[in-house]
């Protein structure tokens, strides 16, 4: 799974690009993303292509939220879906996570 | 082409063609809904006993006859037609029947509401006898589709079971627990449309089908172990597959639970969806929303109500609690202690955990509040918990249910009254304000207008036809009690059912039966505290006065009996085969031919009660008095003319009140003298055995092999129970004054003139159980919704 950071100013953005993040695929972005979230303590994941989000896949993104902040660093998401979105309040994982709707409104936020 | 088309077939067309105006209907009264965005209800059953739609949709839109003429000139015939359908039997008896004349009733009365449950793929079991056995054959219901279900995929929602709890903290360091690893289930809607009768209002009956989700679908092709994969895809929509077939008593399974909380779960989304889409933030959702849990099944949904405020929509827990509290209502069905549902802690931990989580913080709350209210009462403590300090831990789901809602009814006045005195009297000195009465009630629509045409067409030229909507208008009736010329059709028409029900037992069952005979009628779920078994002795007690005694009955007898045992319920099951043996001793003995004979209809259902409930004369409600919530099957037959013949219970006391004493035949112990015998343990049977003759010989008749020639010993299982001192039905103690009734019944219907007269009055005077006027009264008192 190829998955990229760029950068805006200090903060990086990386974005997830498949559509379903679940049991098939959890392992390969754990993999893919680690890199990313070693190389950068400001950190925001893109996740507009997103369609759907199983439980395992919602571990993964605690785990990068974890990871990030072990380091002391931050991690914060944007461009959820409505779907996407509503999983995340199922579980409550959108009270650890900082949410917006854009990449933009993301990393402004780091600047706030 | 039509000719060419089977019966199937041109059920289906003709059922599609209903359907569209169906949906005409339907869209509608959404549109006026959309409008005025009124109050609506939402009624949660895990059972709909629906039965057939097609005569039901006819006659409430209107065109049952411009139908029938448009098939008659195709060289097709309506009846036949109807009969093709499949009952849809989404329940096993009176809870399930009464939910789908709740929507009936809903509909008619134009109140906005709708109904949730699960669309079993499987129903109740088809039953079949096997040498007096019943054996159980799935209900495959939905083998050639149902032109009634309208899918809609669109609305589907993912729905998460099993997991754990992660325990972390939030952005502001607060405690947050996060539910991870679960499974998804998606919940798909089929709608079922329920006109009202007039056609104006359609509402509709939302069944959900559990399907694995569709990327779950895709991944079956891409994921490495396919095998895993289609298991996983089995197991999700197992939960849709089949209906419990427990009547009156709890089935403990994870499957079960898991149906319990779908179904709890794909309500809740579909109501705080809809709501959503023209409301922002839940201010207004309890002015908007009403929810009545029918029974502890869908009790869930306070927990999931409380989940999906506080989880998701961030709602303090205090202003979830008030909301919740608000919308839901819960309807108790029973107070016998094996049909109250627990469920073990270590089961919800692993199926349901933040469900878990979230019971025990309303638990604690409430606790802390009967504790204030009752300092130092730590038995009260114990008793009202919603977790019962077993091993293993059980959650109590009448008490979650009563904790989470603003009202909590029985189904007639004697059950309520024991409700809050004997079931639940701690929570009523909590709340009492909570616990009211809302006595059940069938819609006239189905139980007379439909399944006795000849009798509604009586009604109708003598009273017009407002009694449709408004049955205490059949008090207009009265005046003909003695009018003999309305008493000469009114015999006509009950004779006219009874031939066409002997027809149905010929060909079912092989038993030649008088239509001129007394037809004694027992037809429900099979279940020792509805005492079949005492219906038995009665007729033994006829057989043998008969051909020992030489005492000719005052007129001749047929006794039906019918219903389901659940599958796993031994005893239920004996008493099947018992019927059928003495059926089988008393039809194959020449001394009897002109006197008694005894049928068992078998696979007793929606549609078959329909044909049974217009021809009975007799209505059996022997129930153990104290044990029978309501009864519905005592207001269908009494709305036909049958008299019953029963106890002081559930509804029959009402039944009573309203038609008369001298027009029903009331006998046995009431539920307080019940109630003093088992508490002082001073129940004999063997004294009952000594000192009635009659007793005697009805007990040695079992025991002797009479009726079991060819096994002996088969039923020695009666000698057990009703000599028991520990007999929780007492039957033995109610077996002579129930011959006495019988004799009195017999007396009755020698005198013809009588026996009319105690029949139209019947009619008359059951105005008051319409499941219209318990629609209204839960509308009123208990959701607060008006007719739009």
């Amino acid at each position: 799974m190829e998955i990229s950071a760029s950068k805006i100013g200090n903060v990086a953005v990386a974005v997830v690009p498949v559509e379903e993040l679940d049991a098939s695929n959890t392992a390969e972005f754990k993999r893919d993303v680690t890199p990313v979230l070693e190389g950068n303590a400001s950190l925001v994941i893109d996740l507009s292509r997103l369609r759907f989000i199983d439980s395992s896949g919602l571990g993964a993104m605690l785990s990068c939220l974890r990871q990030v902040s072990a380091k002391g660093g931050d991690l914060k998401l944007c461009g959820m879906s409505k779907q996407v979105r509503a999983t995340f309040e199922l579980v409550r994982m959108h009270r650890i996570f900082e949410i917006f709707p854009t990449q933009l409104e993301a990393v402004r936020a780091f600047q706030g | 082409m039509w000719p060419e088309l089977s019966q199937q077939e041109r059920f289906r067309a003709v059922a599609l063609a209903v359907r569209d105006r169906l949906v005409d209907g339907m869209l509608a009264t959404e549109e006026r809904y959309r409008r005025a965005d009124p109050k609506r209800v939402h009624y949660l059953s895990i059972e709909f006993l629906l039965g057939q739609s097609l005569q039901t949709n006819l006659v409430n839109l209107g065109i049952l006859e411009p139908c029938r003429q448009a098939l008659t000139k195709l060289g097709a015939n309506l009846e036949e037609l109807e009969s093709v359908e499949r009952d849809a039997a989404l329940g096993n008896g009176g809870l399930g029947r009464l939910a789908a004349c709740f929507l009936d009733s809903l509909a008619t009365l134009g109140l906005p509401g709708y109904g949730y449950g699960i669309n079993y793929e499987y129903g109740l079991f088809k039953q079949e006898i096997d040498g007096g056995y019943q054996r159980e054959k799935p209900d495959n219901w939905l083998a050639e589709g149902s032109p009634w279900q309208i899918s809609r995929p669109q609305e589907g929602c993912l729905v998460p079971v099993f997991g754990r709890i992660e325990h972390g903290t939030d952005r502001h360091g607060a405690y947050n627990p996060m539910w991870m690893d679960w499974k998804v289930l998606m919940g798909v809607p089929h709608d079922m449309l329920i006109p009202g009768y007039g056609g104006r209002t359609v509402h509709f009956l939302r069944l959900y089908t559990a399907r694995s989700s569709h990327d779950f679908d895709m991944r079956i092709f891409n994921d490495g172990d396919y095998f895993k994969a289609v298991e996983q895809k089995i197991a999700s929509e197992t939960v849709s597959k089949v209906l419990y077939p427990s009547d009156a008593i709890v089935a403990g399974q994870e499957l079960r639970l898991v149906q319990e909380y779908f179904l709890a779960a794909c309500a809740l989304r579909d109501i705080v969806r809809r709501f959503e889409q023209n409301h922002s933030g839940f201010d207004e959702f309890s002015a908007k929303t009403a929810i009545q849990l029918n029974d502890t099944h869908p009790a869930l949904a306070v927990a999931e109500l409380m989940r999906i405020l506080v989880d998701e929509k961030d709602l303090p827990w205090d202003n979830a609690w008030k909301i919740t509290q608000s919308v839901l209502a819960y309807t108790n069905h029973t107070l016998a202690p094996e049909a109250l549902e627990k469920w073990p802690v270590p089961l919800l931990e692993r199926t349901l955990p933040r469900h878990l989580q979230i019971i025990f913080e309303i638990n604690h709350r409430f606790l802390q509040q009967v504790a204030t209210a009752h300092p130092g009462d730590s038995r009260r403590i114990e008793r009202m918990s919603l977790i019962e300090e077993s091993s293993p831990r059980q959650v109590r789901m009448v008490n979650l249910a009563i904790a989470g809602s603003h009202s909590v009814n029985g189904v007639s006045a004697i059950h309520t009254k024991l409700l809050k005195d004997e079931l639940v009297p701690d929570f009523c000195q909590l709340a009492p304000d909570k616990f009211n009465n809302k006595t059940n009630g069938i819609t006239q629509r189905r139980w007379l207008l439909e399944a006795n045409p000849l009798l509604a067409d009586l009604i109708c030229s003598h009273l017009g036809n407002g009694w449709i909507i408004d049955l205490n208008q059949l008090r207009g009736l009265e005046k003909f009690a003695e009018d003999a010329g309305f008493e000469a059709q009114f015999q006509k028409i009950k004779r006219a059912n009874k031939e066409r029900l002997a027809a149905i037992i010929r060909d079912n069952v092989g038993v030649k039966i008088d239509s001129d005979a007394l037809f004694d009628v027992q037809v429900k779920r099979i279940h020792i505290y509805k005492r079949q078994l005492l219906n038995v002795m009665h007729i033994v007690h006829e057989y043998l006065s008969l051909i020992e005694d030489g005492k000719v009955p005052l007129a001749p007898r047929t006794y039906i009996l019918a219903g389901k045992a659940a599958p796993g319920y031994w005893l239920a099951k004996q008493i099947i085969k018992l019927i059928h043996n003495v059926a089988k001793v008393i039809n194959q003995d020449p001394r009897a031919d002109r006197w008694i004979k005894v049928a068992f209809l078998p696979d007793y259902r929606v549609s078959l009660a329909e044909k049974i409930i217009p021809a009975a004369d007799l209505s059996e409600q022997i129930s153990t008095a104290g044990t029978e919530a309501s009864g519905t099957s005592n207001m269908k037959l009494a709305l036909n003319g049958a008299i019953t013949i029963g106890t002081l219970d559930g509804a029959n006391i009402e039944i009573r009140d309203e038609i008369g004493e001298d027009n029903i035949f009331i006998f046995g112990l009431k539920a307080a003298e019940i109630k003093a015998l088992r508490e002082k343990r001073t129940y004999l049977p063997r004294e009952f055995y000594d000192r009635d003759p009659r007793v005697k010989r009805i007990a040695d008749a079992f025991a002797s092999g009479l009726f079991c020639r060819e096994e002996p010993g088969l039923f020695d299982w009666v000698g057990k129970v009703i000599f028991d001192p520990a007999d929780e039905h007492f039957h033995l103690a109610d077996l002579p004054a129930y011959l006495q009734a019988h004799e009195k019944a017999s007396q009755a219907f020698g005198d013809r003139k009588r026996w009319m007269r105690m029949s139209i009055l019947n009619v008359a005077r059951i105005g008051k159980f319409s499941s219209d006027r318990t629609v209204m009264e839960y509308a009123r008192d208990i959701w607060g919704v008006s007719k739009i």
